[in-house]
């Protein structure tokens, strides 16, 4: 009863309200870093066009998807899955060589192929590359929920899927013949220019923000992350959330693979660790995506919405960046800033607000 | 003594943020006097005790030591001083033996000392608190919790204070230790020493405080001589209006039909199989002190704790629960003894603790009802007396008795026959406490079975209608509402073979 008279009766408006629940040291980074980005975006020729706004979220948009998927991983509190490269890794192997595949090949090699049998080269290849992260997910989902250290559960897995991938593609580039059907993923607009793996990025973004949001499911997801113990005391099981949450990220990151393949034809095993964002390590830019996007590495805090806004602020800083020409090794670094400072505020914003006793 | 005070502190304010947590309180001790530091929980006890013992420096207003103005920069100076604080967490190293832990901070001891040097010279330190039986060269994390509370006092007396803060030291004790730490008051006080102790238990404030202090919102009651007053006028001051009885009164209840059998139910830490039924419209307590094993048998119940065999009939099933989700789609709800742990989810918001058991009730095709679900959760929350306008509130800003009711309250969601209720007021203040009562009892009337178990003898003499006695894991006897008294309770909880050779009439003190 004493703690209702600690509320105040009339309603602070904006200002107060931030006053009064962060602490001044995070105000002035915030406003530090907003002021920062604002600066660089009216002194960046080229920076505020319709094309590199454009090129800003189709960049962000593979990690970006990447990054959903494993939100839901840490959101439910099972920290991250180390193994997003190797699942990616594995899973474009999986696709181009099933889409190079004899078995596979639309008819004569000299022809044109029919629409219809790219489709179906294209649905199979994409299926059955799913069902293949779905396993890979399962498999280290059932062993995190088991008890297992996310850690050393996803590094060994790590390791298991890139030797896979590695021994089935002899450590070769794999590639298939254009036209295929993934180009369509890869590369294809079907809404004016705007690229579809764009499109799939939002779609993406907005069905993972619903169901955080609106179903059963995503509740669950919350409440498990917030607290283990008192998520099975009241029915819900890190076991069960743990598989399907990894199959979630999993299936993202073999999505990924699939529209990645697509725009170069081609597979190859190290393509996720070198040729990638800014960093060149995948797993390492969705990481830095998930938590740039403030959310809580103990889970049950976050949402998958500031995910996909992280997404699209670290591609805006890369782009910022290489327009003023900086090499690949200070956009590393500043990547590597932007975490270290997002951990640093989200820490103060959440202690700002436990401050409210 | 009060001419002259050791300690007082005048005019004390304050401020967290919009939160007033002191508005010109004032507080003072004697030498050798034990002050009772009491009030609900929020009314600033522990801003309070971090400003005494240095840890809180944001505050205003005057602070005197021993006649002169202080005002310490951090908790090391005022230990210099002479004012040490035990705190509610334990600060112990466990994997480091007793002796270890009590001259850790290597103060009266060579830089070099064997460890037979630190154990003699640790003796009298553990004699002053009654573990003069333990060796000091034990582990620490060996010791059961209550002797870690008060190892960590000797640690402090090991400084020897001149004033001694006592934060909760019973809270987490069962009730053998609990008389070990009155015990040790009692004789800190005969050296000289001043005393301040913060305590929900009213039974132990009245044992052993000389003076009483009573905060109530930040600001503090003049102290009162304890011989001056009764439970009811403390309670009165602490809440601010009259509290009436804070047990709800209990009629005799016909037991026609067990509404749940259990059957060899043997759990984890019990020594032998247990059996007992629970009748509709009871309340059955399950009494015995920490490790008697009541903790056990109730998650067991409720699948939270692992059993060797047994079986649960309810309902027509007969069943053992294996995990919390078989008990609670079955309509049987458990609320343990930690809600930190495994009670809340403090960083969700209210009605998402509250609708959390039940979610299918509050969904269709695994879509979430927005409108199903504040308005169930509104419902329960008023039936636990939950402002429904917090319900968007995280549960982590909740006082302690808030909290409590969110997790006993998250429960009605699943519609519950059966509700499993471990140390049901644990941290929690006065007011609350009787609500809580209240609202357990009410529950009962409308025909629903509740188990209790508890290691407040205040709450298990007076709150069940039937209780069944535990001690060291084995069931030692079954109480009707005629027989229960606390002394009655007490020998089957602490001595039922007679080994101590105490008259109950001693412990009931």
């Amino acid at each position: 009863m004493s703690d209702t008279a600690a509320v105040s009766p009339s309603a602070p408006n904006l200002i107060q309200r931030i006053r009064r629940d962060y602490s001044p040291l995070v105000i002035v980074m915030v406003s530090l870093f907003l002021t920062v980005l604002l600066a660089g975006a009216v002194f960046t020729d080229d920076f505020l066009t319709w094309f590199n706004v454009k090129t800003i979220i189709r960049d962000a948009a593979l990690v970006g998807i990447m990054a959903i998927g494993l939100t839901f991983v840490t959101l439910s509190g099972n920290f991250f899955l180390l193994s997003m490269k190797e699942i990616a890794a594995l899973s474009i192997i999986c696709f181009a060589t099933l889409m190079g595949a004899e078995w596979n090949q639309w008819g004569p090699a000299d022809g044109d192929p029919a629409t219809s049998a790219l489709v179906a080269t294209f649905l199979i290849a994409f299926l059955v590359t799913m069902v293949i992260a779905s396993i890979a997910g399962a498999v280290q989902g059932a062993l995190i929920g088991l008890g297992g250290n996310p850690i050393v559960v996803t590094l060994g897995a790590a390791g298991l899927f890139f030797g896979i991938g590695s021994w089935w593609s002899d450590n070769l580039v794999v590639s298939y013949r254009r036209p295929h059907g993934a180009e369509w993923l890869g590369t294809g607009s079907f809404i004016g220019d705007i690229p579809n793996i764009t499109v799939a990025f939002i779609l993406i973004a907005i069905v993972a923000e619903l169901v955080l949001r609106y179903t059963t499911f995503g509740r669950q997801v919350y409440l498990v992350g917030a607290n283990r113990a008192a998520g099975r005391a009241t029915g819900h099981e890190n076991f069960g959330m743990a598989i399907k949450c990894c199959i979630i990220a999993s299936v993202c990151a073999a999505f990924v693979a699939v529209a990645f393949s697509g725009q170069v034809s081609s597979a190859h095993v190290n393509y996720f660790s070198s040729e990638f964002g800014s960093s060149g390590d995948m797993t390492i830019m969705v990481i830095a995506i998930v938590m740039v996007g403030g959310n809580s590495i103990m889970g049950g805090y976050g949402s998958t919405l500031r995910t996909s806004l992280g997404a699209i602020f670290i591609s805006t800083v890369d782009n910022m960046m290489v327009l003023n020409g900086f090499n690949s090794g200070a956009r590393v670094l500043a990547v590597g800033l932007m975490i270290v400072f997002s951990i640093i505020v989200f820490a103060l914003v959440r202690r700002g607000s436990r401050a409210v006793e | 003594m009060a001419d002259q005070p050791l300690l007082r502190l005048t005019n004390i304010s304050r401020h967290y943020g919009a939160i007033q947590a002191l508005k010109n309180a004032t507080f003072e001790i004697g030498r050798g006097e034990v002050m009772g530091l009491v009030g609900e929980n929020g009314a600033g006890k522990s801003t309070m005790v971090k400003i005494i013992g240095g840890f809180d420096t944001g505050y205003s207003g005057e602070y005197f030591y021993d006649g002169e103005i202080r005002r310490f920069g951090g908790p090391t100076a005022a230990e210099h001083a002479g004012i040490a604080i035990a705190q509610q967490e334990l600060s112990l190293i466990p994997t480091m033996s007793v002796a270890e832990n009590i001259f850790l901070a290597g103060d009266g001891v060579p830089r070099i000392a064997s460890k037979g040097h630190l154990a003699r010279k640790a003796g009298p330190f553990l004699d002053e608190v009654g573990l003069g039986h333990i060796n000091p060269l034990r582990t620490t994390n060996r010791l059961s919790v209550g002797e870690q509370h008060l190892v960590e006092v000797a640690r402090l007396i090991a400084h020897n204070p001149q004033v001694l803060i006592l934060d909760e030291p019973t809270a987490a004790l069962g009730e053998t230790d609990s008389i070990r730490i009155l015990e040790m008051v009692k004789r800190l006080k005969e050296r000289g020493k001043s005393v301040i102790y913060v305590s929900h238990r009213m039974d132990e404030i009245f044992k052993i405080c000389d003076r009483i202090t009573v905060l109530r919102d930040g600001e503090s009651q003049s102290p009162r001589a304890a011989a001056d007053m009764d439970v009811n006028s403390l309670v009165e001051l602490m809440l601010g209006f009259e509290l009436g009885d804070m047990y709800p009164r209990r009629t005799p209840i016909a037991r026609a039909e067990p509404v749940l059998k259990v059957r060899d139910l043997w759990p984890d830490g019990i020594l032998e199989p247990v059996s007992f039924d629970l009748y509709p419209g009871e309340i059955l307590g399950l009494a015995g002190q920490l490790g008697s094993g009541t903790s056990e048998i109730l998650g067991a119940m409720a699948g939270a704790t692992k059993s060797r065999g047994g079986k649960l009939h309810y309902r027509g099933e007969e069943f053992l629960p294996t995990r919390p989700k078989d008990a609670i789609r079955r309509g049987i709800a458990y609320c343990s003894e930690d809600r930190k742990r495994d009670g809340l989810f403090l960083g969700r918001p209210i009605m998402e603790n509250m609708s959390a058991p039940a979610l299918e009730t509050i969904s269709r095709n695994g879509i979430l009802n927005g409108a199903r679900e504040r308005a169930s959760t509104a419902k329960n929350a008023v039936k636990f007396t939950i402002d429904p306008k917090r319900l968007p509130q995280e549960a982590g800003v909740l006082s302690g008795g808030n909290q409590q009711k969110v997790a006993l309250g998250k429960w009605l969601s699943i519609s519950p026959g059966v509700i499993l209720v471990n140390e049901p007021t644990r941290g929690v203040d006065v007011g609350a406490r009787a609500e809580i009562y209240q609202i357990l009892r009410g529950l009962a009337d409308q025909g629903e079975a509740i188990v209790v178990a508890s290691t407040d003898i205040q709450e298990i003499t007076n709150l069940p209608d039937r209780i069944i006695s535990f001690y060291r894991g084995v069931q030692i006897g079954e109480l009707h509402l005629a027989d229960m008294t606390s002394a009655s309770i007490l020998e089957q909880i602490t001595d039922p073979f007679h080994e101590a050779g105490i008259a109950v009439s001693e412990k009931a003190l």
